[in-house]
């Protein structure tokens, strides 16, 4: 680790060409990537809660489902606990459950799955629908968020799909650490902030929640899914004008706001590539590499943030960043310490609630 | 309201509470009993009232239990009324005599505040006012005599009960000060303070408009009266004479609606009783309704029943004491123990791993310690780790509000503990069945020489004779 280390400094300038294998097999080379192009090709799916109550079934066909499903996962015990730290009979059975309220219209009905009579049911997706997602769920470990098209976060529920990375529960606590910034810092409410790599949407609208009337945010991907789908959730919770998504790489769509950043947050990619194939088969099979893959140490990201939010804070701006731990804590803190010539100051790093030293905070100076 | 169905709610349960008393003889612990209450599967429910309850402690007093158990009782109890929405019933391990709170009220309710307002007195037409009408003296005649001065003395002797109930002068002066505060441009810098003092304004503002606009009316009546015998108009007369006698007997419960003004009056509340010497006799109860504070509070004091016992073969005469506290239920949350976030530990739980990006579960339990007390709350039915968080906080919230309140309750105890063994002075009535029969209000003097219909809950008599003569001495 020490030793790439002193290389990964210089090649965060050009983290994307390091990963390139990887991104050109998904996404346009990054030279060509556009500013601020909200992609209208891209049609974000209806997460499963959403869709129109159409169908209806007799309550004895769901509820043979419902024993035939939870026989199913029941028959799991703890093998993927065992084979790679995925989930249990029993967080399959709370799965099972989700997977009914959002896809059952009366929620009555649901107590009523002892005596089986002649009534039908009206749903969101058909048996035979259920029948397939279920068995993706056990047999290819397809995400539960996937199946159902929602995550809930914070107090959001955020709409997810493939292509997309679901967003953890580790980053509600970024939310939490600029609550506590903008509480302390009235003036920090009203600027522009910015959330790179924003994935669903989840940091940015949690943040453009909480901003002032002339609060902005700026939130950035690369993949146009996941800008479609961060549209798609920004919609949602009607902050159209509050949250911007631009499509690019890193810093590049904010060129216009260079040095003007009230706040810049980010959970980059942040796991060594060496790891990537041993991943639970939630997350290696299903999730999105490039939303994934760190680079060699897993830093490339980061320490390219860091650079950048030198240049891009406003003088008293604030940053947190995601990291794998807490050695890239500790290397980052460092990074910024002795190698930014003093921009930063109030560096902190940030435990999550599973004790985890997680997050990088700081302000520019 | 009715005071008839009062009683008679009261009764009920009371009688209610004598069967429970038989039943008693058989159960061997005095929690049991709370048991028998809830698992009561009767229709004829009702709730148990503190000038009964606490002979049931002194009477089991061998059935002691020293465990700290809390019972509920189903809704839909009649108490002192019929709409009373839910009562609880608690049997802490000690609970009593809330001094604290008791001096807070006498506290709150005794402003003692210069400056007063020189309102504008209503008059008729002829400059005849409240004052003067009471000044005439007129006598006051059966309600049949269909004769306007007497009417009219009547109702100016109501609106004088009324304002001395209502403490008319201090209402007046602290109506003031409240405006002034109002008026402070930093009012709502502290939205608490701000909604409390707007709170107690508008409802000290519309207890005043209300008297005024009872005082008005009688003067418009009698000035249609001097207006009909002047244009000889019998049929006007007649209608304002009408009208004069609906406003007497309407002064009657409006006199009654006075007693009950207090701040703090209309809250629901707990009643504690604790009983004498030895053993736990202390029972906790939730009273929910209209009032139920206003009535309650009458009965805070030391209680004392002569008798011969019925548990003592040589048939001796026993006197026992039971203590009752009334504790007001404040709706505003003000008795939420505040949690401050610093005193807080939040942890996930997982399988260790890296978690981040490593790891995809749709587990986020949270378990929360509050650090101080070792509590701790977890929850990790809901979807997010921040609604788990939530769920865990509001379980968190209400078993440290528990616990306070049996902190509180313990440390009221000690009060009453001294209160039951030496006091006398706090003793505000007297239950004698033998060698004569009588109760005996200490404090009023009012005496009943049936006890076992105050005994059946027949206490009314007590609550109005107590409250009247609380707040119809004259104002200082
Ligand atoms: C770990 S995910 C975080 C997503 C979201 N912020 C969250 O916390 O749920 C990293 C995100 O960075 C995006 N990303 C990867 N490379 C990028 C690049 N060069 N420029 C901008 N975004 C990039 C990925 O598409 C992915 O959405």
């Amino acid at each position: 680790m020490k030793l790439s280390f002193s290389s990964a400094y210089f090649a965060s300038n050009f983290p994307v060409f390091l990963k390139s294998s990887v991104v050109t097999s998904l996404y346009r080379p990054v030279s060509s990537s556009s500013q601020s192009c909200l992609p209208t090709c891209l049609k974000p799916q209806v997460p499963l809660f959403l869709k129109p109550p159409i169908y209806s079934t007799a309550l004895s066909d769901l509820k043979s489902w419902h024993d035939w499903a939870k026989s199913l996962a029941t028959s799991i015990g703890s093998t993927f606990v065992e084979s790679d730290n995925g989930p249990d009979s029993s967080l399959l059975c709370r799965e099972l459950k989700w997977l009914m309220e959002d896809a059952v219209e009366d929620q009555s009905v649901l107590t009523q799955m002892g005596n089986v009579n002649n009534q039908t049911v009206i749903m969101r997706a058909d048996v035979e629908e259920l029948y397939s997602l279920w068995k993706q769920r056990i047999e290819d470990r397809r995400p539960f968020q996937y199946l159902v098209g929602c995550e809930h976060w914070k107090d959001l529920v955020l709409s997810v799909q493939d292509g997309v990375l679901i967003p953890r529960p580790e980053t509600e606590h970024i939310i939490d650490l600029v609550a506590d910034v903008l509480s302390k810092n009235e003036g920090l409410r009203q600027g522009v902030w910015a959330d790179l790599g924003t994935g669903s949407g989840a940091i940015a609208i949690a943040i453009g929640r909480m901003l002032g009337k002339c609060g902005r945010v700026i939130a950035t991907d690369f993949s146009p899914v996941a800008v479609a789908v961060a549209a798609y959730n920004v919609q949602r919770y009607c902050l159209q004008d509050v949250v911007q998504l631009k499509q690019g790489s890193w810093f590049e769509p904010l060129k216009n706001v260079e040095g003007k950043l009230a706040g810049l947050v980010s959970n980059p990619p942040y796991i060594p590539s060496k790891d990537i194939t041993g991943l639970q088969a939630e997350v290696g099979r299903h999730e999105p590499r490039v939303a994934l893959d760190g680079g060699i140490n897993g830093m490339d990201d980061l320490f390219h943030l860091c650079n950048g939010a030198a240049s891009m804070l406003k003088p008293g701006g604030f940053f947190a960043f995601e990291t794998n731990g807490e050695q890239q804590c500790k290397h980052l803190v460092d990074y910024l310490e002795n190698h930014t010539s003093g921009s930063f100051c109030g560096l902190k790093i940030e435990p999550d609630f599973a004790g985890i030293q997680r997050f990088v905070t700081g302000f520019r100076q | 309201m009715s005071f008839n169905m009062l009683k008679r709610s009261w009764r009920k349960s009371l009688h209610f509470a004598e069967i429970q008393r038989s039943q008693l003889v058989c159960s061997s612990r005095f929690s049991s009993f709370l048991n028998k209450i809830v698992e009561n599967p009767s229709g004829s429910r009702g709730d148990l009232v503190p000038s009964n309850w606490f002979w049931f402690a002194s009477k089991y007093r061998h059935f002691s239990d020293s465990s700290s158990q809390v019972a509920t009782l189903p809704s839909g109890y009649g108490f002192y009324r019929k709409n009373i929405p839910g009562c609880r019933s608690y049997l802490l391990p000690d609970i009593n005599f809330c001094y604290g709170f008791l001096q807070g009220l006498a506290f709150s309710s005794r402003f003692r505040l210069l400056g007063s307002q020189a309102a504008m007195e209503p008059s008729t037409s002829d400059g005849l006012t409240v004052e003067g009408i009471l000044a005439n003296n007129w006598t006051v005649l059966d309600e049949s005599e269909n004769d306007w001065k007497s009417h009219a003395s009547a109702i100016a002797q109501s609106i004088h009960l009324i304002k001395k109930r209502l403490q008319w002068k201090k209402l007046i002066v602290r109506l003031n000060m409240l405006s002034m505060e109002l008026n402070k441009p930093d009012l709502w810098d502290d939205p608490v303070h701000a909604g409390k003092i707007s709170r107690e304004h508008g409802s000290l503002l519309g207890k005043m408009k209300e008297v005024k606009a009872f005082e008005q009316e009688l003067l418009e009546h009698i000035d249609m009266i001097k207006l009909a015998r002047e244009e000889d108009d019998a049929d006007l007369e007649s209608e304002s004479l009408k009208a004069l006698l609906n406003m007497r007997r309407n002064s009657k419960e409006k006199e009654l609606e006075a007693l009950l003004s207090g701040e703090q009056d209309s809250c629901s509340c707990f009643i504690e009783v604790q009983a004498g010497a030895g053993g736990i006799k202390r029972a906790t109860i939730k009273v929910d309704g209209e009032h139920a504070f206003g009535y309650a509070k009458s009965e805070v004091g030391v209680h004392r029943l002569v008798r011969i016992s019925p548990f003592d073969s040589n048939k001796r005469r026993h006197t026992s004491f039971a203590a009752v506290a009334v504790i007001p239920i404040m709706g505003d949350g003000s008795t939420r123990v505040q949690i401050n976030e610093s005193d807080l530990r939040i942890e996930r739980f997982r399988s260790g791993g890296a978690g981040g990006q490593h790891a995809n579960t749709t587990d986020s339990a949270v378990r929360i310690v509050h650090i101080p007390t070792g509590v701790t709350a977890t929850c990790q039915n809901e979807r997010s780790q921040h609604q788990n968080k939530a769920s865990a906080m509001a379980v968190l919230q209400s078993r440290l509000d528990q616990l306070e309140m049996t902190r509180q309750a313990q440390m009221n105890a000690h009060h009453t503990q001294s209160l039951t063994d030496i006091t006398w002075g706090s003793q505000i009535r007297s239950y004698v069945l033998h060698p004569y029969r009588m109760v005996k209000d200490l404090r009023t003097n009012y005496e009943v020489s049936d006890p076992d219909s105050v005994l059946e809950g027949d206490i009314d008599g007590f609550i109005l004779s107590y409250l009247s003569a609380s707040l119809d001495k004259d104002e200082e």
